[in-house]
């Protein structure tokens, strides 16, 4: 089927995220809570857009948005527009610090609300990503914790947690580089906890903390690496020369 | 046979309730009284009236007695069940001063017109004999032999809307759940009743517990669902207790269970407790904390009839909506139709507080208009002060004004004023309550029950609050207003769920409607209502103060001197604003002005 984002035509599955149609077609949509490697939160809010079907227009939300009907969207409208700003306004005052959401308050106009408190210093917007990384690819070290205006992002009892294992995939996904994560050539420390990590046997390249490491060969049922993947690779490559020569 | 109801509804409970009902067993059998009359103790639920409990009803001589305590018992034991006497002081008093003997002269109930509460305070909840003596589960053996066709379009004809609030067509909803060939289905019963004033789903969990199973039953008929869910706020103690009581009673009667009603069909129904926030009372947050995870809500652009529970289609209904179900299919709805306005059919039930001077559980047909619910039903306002406004539809509902009393309430007409009938909260203001405030208030407390995963309504209620805070300690600006507005449309247009969609309702109603209020505290540095500690001053009118003393008596701070028979004064230095002088005179003469900073 067919759709018409800005007034592009643009073909599509039925069911297919709007977000998704868009990025395909070269369309730019901002957002913040969506990665492409979960499933969508619709937490953020930044990514609305306004779809106009039968000629009457409503505000949805591009990332969780199932196209079920031909329709008109438009990603920039005034609608659009103002509540994004207002959105983006929000949000710079929940995030003074980061730089990522003041860019896209340049870029998308968003008012300067001086009447807003601001949370000095902070980053997090609590798009909740770093959760969902934590919860689905490893161990569910970290979570929200309050609900309503104090909810925030936090280990269990703001103590360094048991069950994190310093992969460091919440610092990875995060939109707004709000999650500390410190690195020396021995050491790696995030929320609070620091942990040894693991060279490469052969070349000395970090693998990463001995914790991830066992994780992930628990998870896969074979014993931990002791080898960067180039190095494997090669090893095993090797070992295929020894046996069937050049 | 004589029978002695006394309600054990939570706001007698409150009141003791429970100790006058064992004082009645005990005078009865103390007196012998059963020897010369037969009678019996009965609990049951909630009469409504609750601010004049503890309730006692006798009958079958239809004698009402208010605010009975448990010394009181030997004395009705004596006079009334015994000797035929009716004690005064027991009974009602309408607006004439008279006194009135039966809870159908009291004009509280004279106006009502029960439905949903048909059984609430007339039977023992606890009793299935009692339900099934009132017509309780003919509904269901009606239903059983009917299609599920026949039982959708029943529900379609009666007009049934959701009581939940949003008020979506029953019927519609159960069709589409219908029209899925996917299993299992589930029917889910919201019991969560999160908004603060509201008691209407716990009095009926409470007092009528099988008309509620009834209702979810036949929804799990008409959908081809085998298994159900009842979430009850946590609180609901009596209410959880109660309807599990009930199901045990139903599946041991072979009413539900594995063969309901002899035949093979199967309908289980388990009890979820409450997460405990107001967000969990909304569809797919509650369908989340039943599965177990965190109560937030979830983009409903798949809706959860299609898609609920485990995935699985799944129809969500308030209890009020269930409770009118067994009604509607036990006398058609073509009956049920005739009740109501054009697009609301049927009754609903309030739960009228607040300064108004009956307070309680209402039911009437829907359309009836506000100054009918607050003036003929509820009296009018205590003290006969002058009447400000009426918050209803619960914390995320609207302020309306005296100028909109007339306005029919149903579940279109104050939505286009910017409120909404919501479930059923109607809480009554006075001139003595801030509008500002009670705007902060509201704002405050969905600070705290949204559950903060989207950024409109936790950042845009965060920022409400600084603001309506800021204008209520005279820290207000100009611009505060406009700001206020902008945001709430944000809010409304662009939040997940619907908390945050109507979070703002409060704020623009009063904005909207008492926009001089906020002006009094931002440009002239004033509470109107004398509420806001910080923009009042209170000072007495030597004109009107008649030098009783009587605030002098009241004030905690000694701020207050003068001498009998003479005007009194002030220290605005020692008073602390708490108001107790203005509460303590009759005369009001306490006056309220602004306060410099
Ligand atoms: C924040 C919020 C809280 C809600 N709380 C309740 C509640 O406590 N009880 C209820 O029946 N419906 C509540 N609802 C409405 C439900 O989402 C839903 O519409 C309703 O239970 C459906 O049943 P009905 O069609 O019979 O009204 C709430 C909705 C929102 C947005
Ligand atoms: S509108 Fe409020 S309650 Fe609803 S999802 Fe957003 S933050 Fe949660
Ligand atoms: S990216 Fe769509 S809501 Fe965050």
């Amino acid at each position: 089927m067919k759709i018409t984002i800005n007034g592009k035509v643009c073909e599509c599955e039925k069911g297919e995220y709007i977000l998704q149609v868009a990025r395909r077609n070269g369309i730019e949509i901002p957002t913040l809570c969506h990665h492409d490697g979960f499933s969508g939160q619709g937490a953020c809010r930044v990514c609305i857009v306004e779809v106009v079907e039968k000629g009457r227009g409503k505000i949805v939300v591009s990332c969780v948005y199932p196209v079920e009907k031909e329709c008109e969207v438009f990603t920039d409208s005034e609608k659009v527009q103002k509540q994004r700003g207002m959105i983006l306004a929000l949000l710079h005052k929940k995030a003074p610090g980061s730089e990522e959401i003041s860019k896209l308050c340049s870029k998308y106009n968003a008012p300067v609300i001086d009447r807003f408190v601001e949370e000095p210093e902070n980053k997090c917007v609590m798009c909740g990503l770093c959760v969902k990384a934590c919860t689905e690819l490893s161990a569910g070290a970290i979570s929200t914790v309050n609900r309503g205006v104090t909810k925030e992002i936090a280990t269990p009892y703001h103590e360094p947690s048991s069950s994190c294992i310093g992969c460091g995939s919440c610092a990875y996904v995060c939109p707004t580089g709000a999650i500390d994560i410190t690195q020396t050539l021995s050491e790696r420390t995030i929320w609070g906890k620091t942990f040894a990590l693991v060279t490469c046997e052969s070349c000395g390249r970090v693998i990463g903390t001995k914790e991830e490491i066992a994780y992930a060969a628990k998870r896969a049922g074979r014993e931990p690496d002791t080898l960067c993947d180039a190095c494997r690779k090669k090893q095993i490559a090797l070992g295929f020369k020894a046996i069937y020569g050049e | 046979m004589k029978t002695v109801k006394v309600c054990c509804g939570t706001g007698c409970l409150a009141n003791g309730s429970m100790a006058v009902a064992e004082a009645l067993e005990q005078a009865i059998e103390k007196t012998g009284a059963e020897a010369q009359v037969q009678c019996a103790v009965k609990r049951t639920g909630c009469f409504g009236l609750c601010e004049s409990g503890p309730l006692v009803t006798i009958l079958p001589d239809n004698i009402a007695y208010y605010r009975v305590r448990p010394s009181d018992a030997e004395e009705i034991v004596q006079k009334t069940l015994l000797a035929g006497e009716i004690i005064d002081r027991f009974l009602f008093k309408n607006e004439k001063g008279e006194k009135v003997l039966s809870q159908e002269d009291n004009p509280f109930y004279a106006l009502q017109e029960k439905i949903a509460l048909r059984n609430v305070g007339r039977i023992d909840p606890e009793s299935l004999a009692d339900y099934l003596a009132v017509g309780g589960y003919e509904a269901l053996k009606k239903a059983i032999t009917m299609t599920p066709e026949e039982i959708i379009k029943e529900l379609e004809v009666s007009g049934l809307r959701g009581r939940g609030g949003a008020g979506f067509p029953t019927g519609t909803k159960w069709r589409t759940a219908a029209s899925y060939d996917v299993f299992p289905k589930y029917v889910v019963c919201n019991g969560d009743e999160g908004d603060p004033g509201a008691f209407m789903d716990g009095s009926l969990m409470e007092g009528d517990p099988h008309s509620v199973l009834e209702g979810l039953a036949i929804c799990a008929l008409a959908i081809g669902a085998e298994e159900g869910y009842l979430y009850i706020r946590d609180e609901y103690i009596h209410a959880r207790k109660s309807i599990s009581e009930a199901i045990r009673a139903a599946e041991e009667a072979g009413i539900l269970g594995e063969h309901v009603l002899g035949t093979d069909r199967k309908i289980c129904f388990s009890i979820v407790r409450g997460g405990g926030a107001f967000v969990c009372g909304e569809s797919t947050a509650l369908m989340a904390s039943i599965e177990g995870r965190v109560g937030e809500p979830r983009a409903k652009y798949i809706r959860s009839v299609q898609k609920g529970l485990w995935e699985q289609p799944t129809v969500l209904n308030n209890v009020e909506t269930l409770a009118n179900v067994p009604y509607i299919i036990a006398h058609g709805g073509a009956h049920y139709v005739s009740i109501g306005t054009e697009g609301s059919k049927g009754t609903k039930v309030f739960a009228m507080v607040g300064k108004v001077k009956r307070t309680g559980l209402v039911e009437v047909p829907m359309g009836a208009t506000l100054r009918h619910l607050i003036f003929d039903i509820g009296g009018g306002i205590i003290g006969d002060r002058p009447f400000k406004a009426v918050q209803t539809g619960g914390p995320s509902g609207g302020c309306i004004p005296e100028s909109m009393l007339d306005l029919p309430v149903d579940f279109d007409t104050l939505k286009q004023y910017g409120a909404m009938m919501g479930s059923g909260g109607m809480i009554v203001m006075d001139d003595r309550s801030c509008m500002v405030e009670v705007a902060r208030y509201y704002v405050q407390f969905l600070c705290g029950e949204s559950c903060g995963k989207c950024t409109p309504c936790r950042e845009g209620l965060k920022q409400m609050l600084a603001i309506l805070t800021d204008i209520c300690e005279g820290r207000g600006r100009p611009e505060d207003p406009q700001i206020l507005e902008a945001l709430g449309q944000t809010m409304m247009e662009s939040s997940l769920c619907a908390l945050g969609k109507s979070a703002p309702n409060p704020v623009l109603t009063t904005l909207k409607y008492f926009r001089e209020e906020y002006d009094a505290h931002i440009l002239e540095h004033r509470c109107p209502a004398g509420v806001c500690k910080k923009l009042t001053a209170f000072r007495i009118d030597p004109d009107k103060c008649r030098g009783c003393t009587a605030c002098a008596k009241s004030c905690p701070a000694g701020a207050i001197s003068g001498t009998v028979k003479h005007p009194h004064s002030i220290d605005p230095d020692k008073c602390i604003v708490c108001g107790s002088c203005r509460e303590a005179c009759r005369f009001d003469a306490v006056m309220t002005e602004g306060r410099k900073a």
